[in-house]
C-alpha cells in the first residue's frame, strides 16, 4: 500500500496525529512522535508518546479503527493513512534515535515557517513511546484544496 | 467544562495549527489540520469550513468531534470535545473569519477559490489539558528578549494623541503617527494608505521602516490586508500569516493542477516575511479615509484583548487626518513661512543635467527618464506646474489656483488637493532629488528644479 516514494515522505519528519473513536462513536486523538513503514508498505508503526491521552490506547484495543494524519508544515503536503490496529508494545530504547530523529526534523521544518514558539519548547513529552502497529487499509491525499481526499493507495 | 474558554483566547489566533478529529457513521475515524478555530462565547467555538472534505461529511453524519489547540504563549496543548450545532454564512463571527481568510487568499491569488464557505459553530462539551503537551509557566519570549507585554495600552494611545496634536500640517501629522507607533507601541514597520482618486483604490502616502517608502503605490479594494480592510471597513489581525499563506498556497497548487488559473498574485507590501499583520480602517462617519497597516516579524503580536484599543486608535487617527485635510483645504494662501519650508535644505543645481519628463494624457501617467513616477491627479498637477514654469518662468504656486483650475478636473466637493500635493511631494522626494515641491507659506508652495527639464507629451 505504501510504496517507496510514500515511505520516504512519511518517514522524513512530519507533523503526525492519530485519530481513533470509542464505542459511542466519539472521536479521540493524540500526537504521534514518529512513524515507520514495515512489511513492504502494508503496516505502519506509529510511535505514540507514552504520556498521551489514555483514551486513544483504549480505543485502539477495543475497536481498532485508526486514522493517521501526516503533514509537512513547509508546504502543507499531507497524507492520511487509514488502518486497523494489530498490536502495541513499549518502544525499545534502540528505537529512540530513529524516533527522535524524525521529531527533530519536524522541529527544523517548523522553524523554517516561523513557529519558533513551538520549537523552542522542551516541555513536551515525546519519548518514551508506545509503538502501535496498524494494518494499512487505505491512503488518501490530505493536502488542502479541491483534491483533498483523493485516493493514493 | 474543566477549563474555561475565556482564558484560552491566545489559542485561537491561528499561529499554531489545530487538529480536528471526527468519525463517520460507520465508525471510521478521521484526523485533519484545521485552517482556523475562533472563539465565539464561553461555551462555543467556530471552525472554518472551506472545502467539502471528509471532516465535514463526518460531522454531517455524526455531530461529535474533538479539536486540539496549542497556547502559543506557553505551548500547553488543550483538547476540546465538541458537538456540531449550526453553520453560519453571515453575521459577525462569519465576517471575522471571512476577512482573515480573504486577506491571506488575496496574497496568493486565490480569491474566490480559497474562501470561507461557512463558520461552523460547535458547542464545547469539555476542555482538558493534553497530557503529552504540558506547557511552561512563563510566557514565551522571542530569542530571550523580554516577554511580549500588551502594547495597545491607554497610556500609549494618550502619548500618540499628544504627539499628533502638535502637528501643523498633514505631512507632520502622518510622520507623527508613524513615529509614535514606533515609539509608543513598539512597531517599526507601518504604513498609511489613503483613499485614492479612482473608486475602490487606496494609495500609500506614508510608510516607516521599509527600504522603499512605496509612496504612490496603489492597492485595490479586496487586495491583501490593506485592501480587505478597506473593503470591509473592519480591522484585521493576522498572527500566523506565514502558516496561513503556506496553507493557502498548498490549496492554490492543487487547484492549479486541476486546470484552474489564478489571478495574478499581489506582491506583499512591506516586510518580506511578516509574521503578524494588523490592518485598521480609518473611518469617519462611515467614510473611509484610509487604512493603517502595521507589520511585525514576531508572530502572535496582536492579541484579542487589544481589539477595543485598536478600534479606538483607528477612530482617533481617522478624525485627526480628516480634520487636518479640512483645515488645510480651508486655509487662505499666506506668505508666512511654513515650518517645512524652514527645514528644507537648499538644492544643488546643475543645469548640465537634463531629465526627460513625459506625460501620457490617456493613462494620466508621468514618467521620469523612462521610469514610472506618478499617476492620476498628482500626475496632472505636476504636468501643469512644469508647463506653467516653462511657459511663464513662474516657480511659486498656490493651492487655491490649482483648486480653481478646471483643466485639472478636481471634484467640486472634497477634492483632497492638499493630500494629493503631499503625495506628489513625497513621491518626488523619493524618486527625483533635483525636482521638488517646497511649502513656502500657508497654501503656497514652490517648484524647485536642480536640473534642466525636457517636457514631452506622448
Amino acid at each position: 500500500m505504501l510504496d517507496q516514494s510514500l515511505t520516504e515522505f512519511l518517514e522524513c519528519g512530519l507533523a503526525i496525529h492519530i485519530g481513533t473513536r470509542n464505542e459511542a462513536m466519539r472521536p479521540n486523538g493524540c500526537r504521534v512522535t514518529a512513524v515507520r513503514v514495515e512489511e513492504q508498505g502494508r503496516h505502519l508503526v506509529a510511535y505514540l508518546p507514552k504520556a498521551a491521552n489514555a483514551d486513544v490506547f483504549d480505543d485502539l484495543r477495543s475497536n481498532g479503527q485508526a486514522a493517521v494524519s501526516l503533514t509537512r508544515p513547509t508546504d502543507d503536503r499531507a497524507v492520511q493513512v487509514k488502518g486497523e490496529f494489530i498490536a502495541m508494545r513499549d518502544a525499545d530504547p534502540s528505537e529512540e534515535s530513529f524516533v527522535l530523529g524524525q521529531w527533530q526534523s519536524l522541529l527544523k521544518e517548523l522553524d523554517l515557517i516561523g513557529l519558533a514558539p513551538l520549537t523552542s519548547t522542551s516541555t513536551w513529552l515525546m519519548w518514551p513511546c508506545v509503538a502501535v502497529t496498524i494494518r494499512v487499509t487505505a491512503v488518501f491525499s490530505q493536502t488542502p484544496g479541491p483534491e483533498a481526499g483523493a485516493v493514493l493507495a | 467544562m474543566s477549563l474555561g474558554l475565556e482564558q484560552m483566547t491566545a489559542c485561537f489566533q491561528g499561529i499554531l495549527p489545530s487538529m480536528f478529529f471526527t468519525c463517520s457513521k460507520d465508525g471510521t475515524p478521521n484526523a485533519a489540520f484545521l485552517s482556523h478555530v475562533d472563539y465565539v462565547d464561553p461555551t462555543h467555538v467556530a471552525l472554518s469550513f472551506q472545502f467539502f472534505n471528509k471532516s465535514r461529511r463526518n460531522v454531517a453524519e455524526n455531530p461529535y468531534a474533538m479539536i486540539r489547540v496549542i497556547d502559543p504563549d506557553t505551548n500547553q496543548g488543550y483538547m476540546m470535545r465538541l458537538k456540531f450545532e449550526r453553520s453560519e454564512t453571515s453575521g459577525p463571527i462569519f465576517d471575522r473569519m471571512f476577512l482573515r481568510i480573504e486577506a491571506i487568499a488575496s496574497y496568493v491569488g486565490l480569491k474566490g477559490i480559497f474562501k470561507l464557505k461557512a463558520a461552523d459553530i460547535y458547542q464545547v462539551e469539555s476542555v482538558d489539558l493534553v497530557p503529552e503537551e504540558p506547557g511552561r509557566k512563563e510566557r514565551w519570549s522571542p530569542k530571550g528578549r523580554r516577554h511580549l507585554d500588551p502594547v495597545f495600552t491607554m497610556k500609549a494611545l494618550q502619548e500618540l494623541s499628544t504627539r499628533m496634536t502638535a502637528a501643523n500640517n498633514l505631512d507632520e501629522l502622518l510622520e507623527s503617527i508613524l513615529s509614535g507607533i514606533k515609539e509608543f507601541f513598539g512597531f517599526s514597520h507601518s504604513m498609511i494608505a489613503i483613499a485614492g482618486e479612482k473608486p475602490n483604490t487606496l494609495i500609500t502616502i506614508a510608510s516607516r521602516g521599509y527600504p522603499e517608502r512605496g509612496v504612490g503605490s496603489e492597492v485595490q479594494f479586496g487586495e491583501g490586508v490593506i485592501g480587505v480592510v478597506a473593503e470591509a471597513q473592519q480591522p484585521i489581525r493576522i498572527s500566523g500569516l506565514v502558516r496561513g499563506m503556506l496553507y493557502a498556497a498548498a490549496a492554490r497548487k492543487r487547484a492549479f493542477e486541476r486546470g484552474w488559473r489564478p489571478q495574478e498574485s499581489v506582491k506583499l507590501p512591506g516586510l518580506e516575511n511578516p509574521s503578524s499583520q494588523l490592518g485598521v480602517p480609518l473611518v469617519v462617519r462611515g467614510e473611509l479615509i484610509g487604512v493603517l497597516c502595521i507589520e511585525s516579524e514576531t508572530p502572535y503580536r496582536f492579541h484579542e484583548e487589544d481589539k477595543n484599543t485598536i478600534e479606538m486608535l483607528g477612530a482617533s487617527l481617522a478624525i485627526a487626518i480628516q480634520n487636518m485635510q479640512l483645515k488645510e483645504a480651508s486655509e487662505e494662501p499666506a506668505h508666512k513661512p511654513a515650518p517645512a519650508a524652514a527645514a528644507s535644505a537648499p538644492m544643488k543645481k546643475n543645469g548640465k543635467v537634463r531629465r526627460e519628463i513625459a506625460y501620457y494624457p490617456r493613462e494620466e501617467v508621468v514618467m521620469l527618464d523612462g521610469d514610472y513616477l506618478i499617476r492620476s491627479l498628482p500626475a496632472r498637477i505636476l504636468w501643469k506646474l512644469l508647463q506653467t514654469h516653462k511657459r511663464e518662468g513662474r516657480a511659486e504656486f498656490t493651492n487655491r489656483e490649482l483648486r480653481l483650475d478646471k483643466s485639472l478636473g478636481l471634484p467640486d466637493f472634497k477634492d483632497n488637493l492638499e493630500t494629493r500635493l503631499l503625495l506628489l511631494r513625497r513621491r518626488l522626494d523619493e524618486k527625483a532629488e533635483d525636482i521638488r515641491l517646497v511649502p513656502v507659506g500657508r497654501g503656497r508652495f514652490a517648484l524647485e528644479l536642480g536640473c534642466a527639464i525636457d517636457l514631452v507629451e506622448k
